[in-house]
């Protein structure tokens, strides 16, 4: 509750403004700011908290206007109930538009949503809404929306800022935030997971379609009067939108807010003193100032005064005890499976890529409890192998049951929560989140709210001994990273977990303290699959070991047998290596 | 509907699009070589339109002539915006907010332009007489506008140019490399800082150079660029990020899709085939028509 | 980064510190709203140009005489490119000074949202759009100078039939062509609805754009094909008009050409295309200087430079005399009775009333003029003349094609 005191600030600033102005034109200004601030919340939802750049809000800010507009003109419908129906409808469009065009990434998705709203524009035209004037209403006009007194529409604006900023706050705090923040930061690495990053897309841009509507009927009313296509579908309100959250700083609810409050006042300041008498030069000097906040913060000034301030205070970190703590990966509803019971099957595993055969017939039989190793050269098919298991990449032919159940086919975010984890190559973090946040990611796979969540995953760091929650990934050794990004898994619950070159880039030392934690897992219940090239360690850790040449899979068994198949030798090995083996005590 | 009819359609549209294609390709290269949204491209292309009525009005130049023309000055005027502006920018490294800030600044940019050629040249429109811009060829019963002919062989040559620089000589590689891969081309000796200004300088040279040659038969006035910025990244996105003769592509496909939806569709909804088929084209082929596909996992 | 934020900062601040405009309490202000920067600077910068030649005049001769020779002062404030900006413009002209009248703000939708902010401040407003729908909403404060567009369409349409006549000419097959701005799609409606059907002509074209027009080819082809006896043109859009015109001339097609508005009679379309393209081509205004005028246009473009006079600058003149003609009879500053005044006037002289067709200056309960008629310009080697109707014209009309 007391984090809402900002809020709650600022809605006080609000009013006090409000009940302080003098001028009529003032408070046109002040109802400006908080209609900007608005809108930029609006899209902050989806181009700054999910870092999906949306060029096309204005579809929504348009819709919400007409419909409550015309809804006022053709049926006399009051805009207070117009306004409802004006949100229902950005909502449905939300949905409507974001179904297709997320499967773009990027500038792509950034200038298809900008599509929208100039076809919008353009079919208003078509259908004759040029210009819809608001008829004045002069008995009862408070029922309409209209006020003699502007301090009115302030109020109203400002309900609608202070609406958006809660949104905003619940949002930031959720399930869906840690989902948006993660695949903001790297999208593969959050379905892996476990966020459903499209559902994650979906419900963050219909949330944000709501208050864009809202706010396009309370511009309709307070501000313009008329409605015409190019004023609420133009290109101008998105440069409004982009310029007041660029400023101001993306990605926070703060932002949008700032941005307004500095640069509507400046324009309107400009028009007011020099653009009367010398039109041309306020456009001339906004413009100047636009690139100077820019080459003075870049990341906008939210962001830039933050990173003036002091470090935060530091979460207390979990202690590292000496006894290792229990890697607990129960779910609730699911069953545990009995050991040595065929855990993840792969049936005749085929995929090409542009005519070669990345992997070609492949079957494997994981079972529970065990470790499994899978060497090769380099080439032979071993990322692709876990690409195909975690959902990354479709199998031509074949199939991947986990247990019993077919599995391919579905979104990596999906098997994550049936019980499949995965850790990449190279490390992929979420830069931007702390440690614990990174972990807290993972443990949202099966947890609904933040305190659980977070509760699994300090027990997750606990487990792997990972200690420094409120670091951000770029502090960390690699050692940490890979600790970390294990945490993360396990956090999600698995019953397997697929292991990338986890020892890579690791020192002696290092080696081993992720070997026996590898052992801490499988002895914990979950079957490890893990890919490596540092032999040694490989062979004392792993149960069985497969190998893979040219996609194929050319040998399988216990690894002292395996290491002195001829054709792994050939393919991989090399003489030299096996005799460097022999001499070493005799890992059985 | 004869066949004359439709290949009257069809040719014009591949007129008019020449010249987007031509405005095209300098954003593309921008955006290709230095993931920068250009706000003010349309701007530099008002620039050299009134650089070439400049050189028509008082020297007497042809306009096809001083579309080349503008192509020295604009490329320097690129470069040292580049260097006194862009460089600056450098969004902490991460893209997406390079993006947004250079989106912004160029967004200044454009306001300073429009706004500052208002007052300077006063908003009264002008336009270039030329005998040719209501002259036509006569090709079988399909008439040809000669000034958008002009403009379209010119583009193409230019285009041309653009492409053989790019693919056959050692500069155009470098910059190439720049663009795919800013951190190798590093490695390999590349200045890439360097190699961006020229990109930037190519592209704001091209863009005025179709500015000059639209104004063989388009009036002239600070804001014509709102007319076309939309169409420009249009053309840029539909051809694929990254690919000049996409970035071509796009545009003479965006002429040819609004003069052909001129039979299916109302004329006041001609821009709106085009957009539908820009959607279109991005949910079949997400990276473009010619755009590389996004590096797998 | 230190000398930027610094400038940064001097840059917000240092308009803030501007010292307001000078002003004599009893100035007479009157405000104008119109778009100066931007896509439409040229037409509110023409609008600009006849209000202050009319109050150099009103003040040379000493001002407003019932309020003791009470200077008149212009307040223009910039309607920008866009209904937010010419609302706030509206705003903050009427809040920052008291304003006993205001004039604008040109564009159609951009008047609509201005007289919402002049009603609601109980200033009378003047304006030149054509629209009907700023008339139809109850307002008190609202004048509308011009003939509106439905009336505008079947007045001029008698005129255009009846100049045809007296040229021997039957029309029977019409052309319409045009964008869909609010003008232009108000003037069409009641006459591809009612007015040319009544007159026995045939629409063989019906072909209305988007404003940008990509090429005009497929339009001029239709007209081309189909032959009609006159063509009316509504492409407000300065590009669209110039590509529509040139490939006429392309064509080589020779077709009365008619157009709905005075965007088509500015300078700067002789400038652009030359006098050959324009010859005889015709358009419907709601102003133009009439015949007795001369003296008048002599000495705006002594003034200004600009090579003639058109409907925006000559209505523009005609409202600052209107409005100081209401100050003298109301012998008050008072938005609210100079309001009234405008209500109870009717001239029949002066500047304000001889400037504008048929010489009589009068609103009824609506706002509208009363008794107002369109004018017929047209083009004639380089200049727009009136032509009709007869009584008011310049020069003698030329039916294009009949020669």
């Amino acid at each position: 509750m007391r984090r809402l005191l900002p809020i709650a600030l600022v809605v006080l600033v609000g009013v006090a403004l409000t009940f302080t102005l003098a001028e009529r034109y003032h408070h046109r200004v002040l109802t400006l700011v908080l209609v900007w601030a608005t809108m930029g919340l609006a899209w902050n939802i989806i181009s700054g908290y999910a870092g999906q750049t949306s060029f096309g809000h204005q579809a929504f800010f348009g819709i919400g206007a007409y419909v409550t507009v015309l809804l006022v003109v053709t049926t006399g419908l009051t805009p207070w109930i117009g306004m409802a129906a004006g949100m229902v409808a950005a909502v449905v469009a939300a949905v409507l538009i974001g179904l297709p065009t997320f499967r773009l990434a990027g500038i792509y998705f950034a200038l298809a949503t900008l599509a929208y709203p100039l076809i919008f524009r353009i079919v208003m035209e078509y259908l004759g809404y040029q210009e819809v004037p608001i008829p004045m209403i002069r008995d009862r006009p408070a029922a309409y929306m209209q006020f003699r007194d502007p301090r009115a529409y302030d109020l109203l604006a400002l309900a609608a800022l202070g609406g958006t900023l809660l949104l905003s706050h619940w949002i930031e705090g959720s399930r869906l935030g840690y989902a948006l923040r993660a695949l903001k930061a790297n999208e593969q690495a959050a379905e892996a997971a476990g966020v459903d990053t499209f559902r994650a897309k979906m419900v963050a841009y219909t949330l944000s379609a709501a208050p864009a509507a809202v706010i396009g009927a309370i511009y309709a009313h307070a501000i313009l009067f008329v409605v015409t296509p190019d004023a609420v579908f133009g290109v101008l309100v998105i440069v409004q939108t982009l310029v007041v959250c660029l400023v101001g700083g993306v990605g926070s609810k703060w932002g949008p807010l700032i941005g307004s409050a500095i640069m509507v006042p400046m324009s309107e300041t400009l028009d007011a003193t020099v653009g009367d008498q010398l039109p041309g030069i306020q456009g001339v000097v906004y413009g100047a100032a636009l690139v100077l906040v820019m080459l003075f913060a870049p990341e906008g000034i939210y962001w830039r005064l933050g990173a003036l301030r002091p470090a935060r205070r530091a979460v207390e970190a979990p202690r590292v005890s000496a006894v290792a703590p229990r890697i607990d990966t129960t779910v609730a509803g699911r069953s545990p499976v009995e050991r040595g019971a065929a855990l993840l099957e792969v049936r005749g595993v085929s995929r090409a890529f542009l005519g070669l055969r990345a992997l070609d017939d492949v079957s494997i039989s994981v079972r529970a409890g065990e470790v499994l190793g899978v060497i090769g050269p380099n080439g032979a098919g071993k990322t692709t192998l876990f690409n195909v298991l975690n959902g990354f990449l479709l199998p031509d032919a074949g199939q991947v049951r986990y247990r019993g159940t077919p599995i391919h086919g579905l979104r990596p975010s999906a098997i994550c929560r049936r019980g499949i984890g995965r850790t990449f190559q190279v490390v992929r973090t979420f830069p931007q989140l702390t440690v614990l946040d990174n972990v807290m990611v993972g443990a949202f796979a099966h947890e609904t709210s933040p305190p659980p969540a977070r509760a699994r995953a300090l027990a997750a760091m606990a487990a792997v001994g990972l200690g420094r929650a409120d670091d951000v990934p770029g502090a960390l050794t690699t050692l940490d990273l890979r600790l970390m990004e294990l945490a993360r898994c396990l956090a999600s619950a698995p019953d397997l977990i697929l292991l990338d070159e986890p020892l890579a880039g690791l020192a002696r030392d290092g080696v081993e303290t992720m070997a026996a934690l590898v052992r801490r897992v499988r002895d914990a219940g979950v079957s490890v699959v893990i890919i490596e090239h540092t032999m040694y360690a490989v062979v004392q850790l792993v149960d069985r070991l497969i190998v893979l040449d040219h996609g194929r899979r050319i040998a399988e068994g216990r690894p002292n047998d395996v290491v002195r198949d001829p054709a792994v030798i050939e393919a991989y090995l090399g003489q030299r290596w096996l005799r460097h083996v022999e001499g070493l005590r005799d890992p059985c | 509907m004869s066949v004359s009819d439709l290949a009257q359609y069809v040719v014009t549209g591949l007129l008019v699009g020449g010249v987007y294609a031509l405005m095209s390709i300098g954003l593309a290269l921008i955006f290709g070589v230095m993931r920068v949204v250009n706000f003010a491209q349309g701007d530099f292309m008002m620039l050299g339109m009134y650089l070439t009525y400049f050189l028509a009005v008082v020297s007497g130049v042809d306009p096809l002539l001083g579309a080349l023309l503008t192509i020295p000055p604009f490329f320097l005027v690129g470069v040292g915006i580049h260097r006194a502006l862009l460089v600056r920018v450098t969004g902490g490294g991460d893209p997406q907010r390079l993006m947004d800030a250079q989106l912004i600044l160029t967004l200044g940019l454009s306001l300073i332009i429009t706004n500052g050629t208002t007052m300077l040249l006063t908003p009264m429109p002008r336009g270039i007489k030329t005998a040719y811009a209501t002259q036509a060829f006569a090709v079988g019963p399909v008439l040809l506008n000669q000034a958008r002919s002009y403009a379209f062989l010119l583009a193409l040559v230019l285009a041309g140019v653009v492409y053989v620089f790019l693919t056959r000589t050692d500069l155009g590689k470098a910059l190439r490399a720049a663009a795919d891969d800013p951190e190798a081309a590093g490695y390999q000796g590349i200045d890439v800082r360097a190699m961006h200004g020229l990109a930037f300088g190519v592209g704001i040279a091209l863009v005025a150079a179709a500015g000059g040659l639209l104004a063989t038969y388009h009036p002239i006035e600070p804001t014509v660029a709102v007319n076309f910025i939309v169409l420009m990244f249009v053309a840029v996105v539909l051809g694929g990020l990254g690919s000049i003769p996409g970035a071509f592509a796009g545009g003479l496909l965006i002429g040819l899709v609004q003069s052909l939806t001129l039979l299916v569709l109302p004329f006041q909804l001609q821009n709106v085939g085009v957009f539908i088929t820009f959607l279109l084209v991005l949910y079949l082929r997400p990276q473009g028509l010619f755009g590389q596909r996004l590096r797998a996992v | 980064m230190r000398p930027l934020a610094i400038l940064l900062a001097v840059l917000v601040t240092a308009p803030m510190l501007l010292a307001p405009r000078a002003n004599a309490a009893d100035d007479f202000k009157i405000a104008l709203v119109a778009p100066l920067s931007g896509r439409w600077a040229r037409q509110g910068q023409l609008k600009k140009m006849g209000a202050e030649m009319a109050i150099a005049e009103i003040n040379a001769q000493g001002g407003i005489k019932a309020l003791g020779g009470a200077k008149l002062v212009l307040r223009e404030a910039d309607a920008g490119d866009s209904v937010e900006k010419a609302v706030s413009a509206a705003q903050r002209a009427l809040s920052r000074e008291k304003i006993s009248a205001g004039i604008g703000a040109w564009l159609s939708s951009f008047t609509l949202g201005v007289t919402e902010v002049a009603e609601r401040l109980e200033v009378p407003w003047f304006t030149l759009s054509y629209a009907d729908s700023i008339t139809e909403r109850g307002f008190k404060y609202t004048f509308q100078t011009s003939p509106v567009s439905s009336v505008q369409a079947e007045q001029a349409l008698d005129l255009v039939v009846d100049l045809a006549k007296r040229n021997k000419q039957t029309l029977r097959k019409a052309a319409i062509i045009g964008d869909n701005t609010a003008a232009t799609v108000f003037f069409f409606k009641p006459l591809r609805e009612k007015l040319l059907k009544a007159k026995g002509i045939e629409i063989v074209v019906d072909e209305i754009w988007t404003p940008p027009l990509a090429d005009a080819t497929a339009i001029v082809q239709k007209v081309r094909s189909t032959q009609p006896d006159i063509v009316f043109y509504g492409a407000t859009n300065f590009p669209d008009s110039i590509q529509v015109l040139q490939k006429v001339k392309e064509f080589g097609l020779k077709v009365p050409i008619q157009g709905v508005g005075a965007w088509l009679v500015t300078p700067e379309y002789v400038k652009t295309v030359g006098r050959e393209l324009l010859d005889n081509i015709m358009t419907v205004t709601a102003a133009h200087p009439l015949k007795g005028q001369e003296d008048l246009v002599k000495r705006f473009t002594e003034r200004t430079g600009e090579p003639f006079m058109t409907q925006d600058p000559l209505m523009t003149y005609a409202h600052v005399w209107i409005i100081k003609e209401a100050a003298e009879m109301a012998k008050s500053a008072d938005p609210k009775a100079i309001r009234d005044a405008v209500a109870k006037l009717d001239l029949k002289s002066g500047p304000a009333a001889s400037t504008l067709a048929p010489g009589r200056i009068k609103y009824d309960e609506r706002g509208r003029r009363v008794g107002t008629a369109p004018i017929i310009v047209q083009w004639q080697n380089g200049e727009p003349f009136t032509v009709a109707p007869v009584e008011y014209a310049t020069k003698t009309p030329i039916w294009h094609g009949a020669k």
